[in-house]
């Protein structure tokens, strides 16, 4: 399924000189194509995650609209876009993002269970095996090291099944072989399950996999 | 391990409350002319059982097998506490008396809660 | 989204902070339910005296004032023995204005049984009596017979029962309703059978100042005024034309209690209001430090496609469930401290007492687990929307 930004701009309160708001991101318009890899980098503080936000339905922007396929996604309510988010978007954040209370295959299973949907049983323990953190499935995640939960929030993204994946940083805390394998898992939903992927990266491994990279310097993507 | 301990530690704190409340702050009423009815013996009678409930449950903490068994002897022995009070022994006639307002409802109650105590002990306990 | 079920895991899995919220709710209801039940108890106590008492007027020998206070006869049953002329009864009814006029003669039992107090035995002429005798023929239609007796339901006998008195033996043919008031620990007999337990306390050589001969001897006499008669007038006749005869006005009598009675209810509402402020106040913040702490669980829920409301929703639900557990568990509590041990409450409170119907505890305890989940929801509603307004971006930016 396509995403499209239609010149999607965000400003945020700050007094800066004369004004008093800032543009973190410019407007932009731009479009993932299902079946191919966009990576973002920049600068930090350059807006990429609040570009990353903006498209996946997390941040309403100030100007512009986010379509995927059809659907302008800050047009729905919060409860028809909550529902679209959670079937049809996957968000690999920068920070931790683990539910303490639960072992690491609930974390995963978590976003089907938030409906009382049929938990993706299968294809989480699927990916846990891929990338390497089946032997972890009932551990707490305050037993689990930076590159573990950040496996554990990859395969919670790809469990879903979503049609449209972000990533902030997913490679952040992971060694050279584990960067390896979750940008090879990356390429291969994007290309053999033709699902759109969207990066925001800071590593150079990342680009290698990219059909297309964009740059971002002070909110505007170049 | 720890938690196992628990119900043998409730069950001897109630066990002390028993036998010592019911000669002291749960004791029954004490006659003009400084006879006993039988609403003392009752009370004496339960001070008998929680002394045996306490030894049990010093031998549920202590012991490392059997647990399980000691615990459930506790339970008759806490049925014969609730019911000697007014079934088995009787009290005096007068409700507003001190044996049947204070002792028999405290000491019922602290059967009970010791017959619960018990049964935990002996669902959590764990023969190795 | 459906919450219901996560909401229950998260209770269960966080056991520490669900039982520390229920312990707050438990708190709550256990003043709730503890303090109106005692209030009620004394008011359905205080109404139960009145119209047990029936009588508009009570005269007793002037002794009786001094002696043992005649209130504590019907607040606690404490035995009296006073007595009069039985010629008063007749005097009494001569006056313009009454009605009635019904003798009773009181005698204080040695040991009963194995008891180690004092039972009081009450003498009533069946003939004139007004009072007792409606009460004893709900459950008795022939009224008492020879060394009969009717127990009052603190008397523990049973119908058929043989209590002994004296020496003698009287059987046990009607155990009246509970009233909440000293009369509970009363037995009462006809005049014939309070003549012959007379006579067994004189051969056991007790000294009464009654004897069995005496017999135109009582102890009070209960008088009902015509309708439209004024009491005052009445009573200020029948002192007037009563020597060593004491006339007491049940009104000022009862007058007396309900003002000590509303002392209490005041006390117990103080206390309950207190207890709620500070509970509330408790709760609050603990709500507050609560969504503080699970602001990061949220927002990695929204970051999953929670919604809002649902996530609001299950909020809700948690701090409900709290308030239904610690709800239960002080209403269990507070029924387990007041109903087993209500004898002692009534006698520490000296005050008329009866224990309200079954049906009102129950939609008593009904309500008060309603109501702690209404408050702990309450509190918890303000934590569901500071939690549903997380902004999950922002919130989970930085190091891992």
């Amino acid at each position: 399924m396509r995403m499209i930004a239609e010149n999607v701009s965000r400003t945020f309160f700050r007094k800066t000189g004369e004004a008093n708001y800032f543009f973190a991101v410019h407007p932009v318009t731009l479009e993932l194509d299902e079946g191919s890899v966009t990576v973002l980098t920049g600068r930090s503080g350059s807006g990429k995650t609040t570009l990353l936000n903006l498209l996946s339905g997390l941040l309403p922007p100030t100007e512009g609209r986010v379509l995927l396929g059809d659907t302008d996604l800050y047009a729905l309510p919060d409860s028809a876009l909550s529902l679209l988010r959670s079937e049809k978007i996957g968000v690999i954040p920068q920070g931790r993002s683990a539910v303490d209370t639960r072992t690491v295959r609930e974390n995963i299973l978590l976003p089907a269970l938030l409906y009382g949907k049929k938990p993706p049983e299968e294809e989480a323990d699927r990916w846990m095996e891929e990338l390497g953190i089946a032997s972890l499935r009932d551990a707490r995640p305050k037993e689990l090291s930076g590159g573990e939960l950040r496996r554990m929030a990859i395969a919670r993204a790809l469990s879903a099944g979503p049609e449209v994946l972000f990533a902030d940083e997913p490679t952040g805390d992971l060694d050279d072989v584990n960067t390896a394998r979750v940008l090879e898992i990356f390429r291969a939903f994007a290309h053999e399950k033709s699902k759109a992927v969207f990066i925001v990266t800071h590593d150079s491994e990342a680009v290698k996999i990219a059909d297309r990279t964009l740059r971002m310097d002070a909110g505007t993507v170049l | 391990m720890k938690k196992q301990l628990i119900p043998g530690c409730v069950l001897l704190a109630l066990s002390l409350v028993i036998t010592l409340g019911s000669i002291s702050f749960l004791s029954p009423c004490v006659h003009e002319d400084g006879s006993f009815g039988a609403c003392h013996w009752a009370g004496r009678s339960c001070m008998g059982i929680g002394a045996v409930l306490g030894i049990l449950a010093v031998m549920a903490l202590l012991l490392r097998r059997g647990r399980r068994g000691v615990y459930l002897s506790a339970l008759p022995a806490c049925l014969l506490g609730i019911l000697t009070p007014g079934t088995l022994i009787s009290l005096c006639r007068m409700s507003s008396m001190r044996c049947r307002a204070v002792m028999q409802p405290a000491l019922i109650i602290l059967f009970a809660a010791s017959a619960l105590a018990a049964a935990a002990g002996a669902v959590c306990a764990k023969e190795s | 989204m459906k919450t219901f079920a996560l909401s229950v895991q998260n209770l269960i899995r966080k056991p520490g902070r669900t039982v520390a919220l229920s312990l707050l709710t438990a708190f709550l209801s256990l003043a709730v339910f503890g303090g109106t039940v005692v209030v009620l108890s004394l008011r359905s106590g205080l109404q139960s005296l009145e119209s047990r008492l029936g009588a508009d007027i009570i005269l007793v020998p002037s002794e009786a004032q001094s002696k043992v206070s005649f209130k504590d006869l019907f607040l606690q049953g404490t035995a009296g023995a006073w007595y009069m002329d039985a010629s008063v009864t007749e005097k009494a009814l001569e006056v313009p204005g009454v009605e009635k006029a019904a003798p009773q003669t009181f005698l204080a039992s040695l040991k009963a049984d194995c008891c180690s107090v004092k039972i009081q035995v009450i003498g009533i002429d069946p003939q004139l009596d007004f009072t007792v005798q409606p009460w004893i023929s709900r459950s008795l239609k022939n009224g008492l017979g020879d060394m009969e007796i009717a127990v009052g339901c603190k008397v523990e006998a049973g119908m058929g029962e043989i209590l002994r008195i004296y020496d003698r033996q009287c059987k046990v043919t009607a155990c009246l309703e509970p009233t909440g008031t000293g009369l509970d620990t009363a037995v009462y007999c006809n005049m014939d059978t309070m003549r012959k337990l007379l006579e067994a306390a004189e051969e056991k050589g007790i000294n009464h100042k009654i004897k069995s001969g005496d017999e135109d001897i009582i102890s009070a006499v209960y008088i009902k005024v015509r309708d439209g008669a004024d009491i005052g007038q009445v009573n200020s006749a029948l002192t007037g034309k009563l020597r060593k005869v004491t006339a007491v006005r049940t009104r000022s009598m009862i007058t007396g209690i309900s003002d000590s009675l509303a002392g209490v209810s005041r006390t117990v509402t103080l206390l309950i209001a207190l207890v709620w402020v500070l509970a509330v106040v408790i709760l609050l913040l603990v709500f507050l430090m609560i969504s503080r702490e699970r602001a990061g669980e949220f927002a990695v829920l929204r970051l999953l496609g929670a919604s809002r409301q649902g996530l609001g929703r299950m909020v809700l639900t948690e701090s409900a469930l709290c308030g239904v557990l610690g709800g239960a568990a002080g209403t269990a509590l507070a029924a387990l401290c007041i109903f087993p041990f209500s004898a002692l409450i009534e006698q520490q409170l000296s005050l008329p007492y009866l224990l309200p119907g079954a049906g009102t505890i129950l939609a008593l305890a009904l309500g008060t687990v309603l109501l702690a989940s209404a408050v702990s929801a309450a509190a918890g509603f303000l934590a569901a929307r500071r939690l549903s307004r997380v902004d999950p971006g922002s919130a989970l930016r930085g190091g891992t």
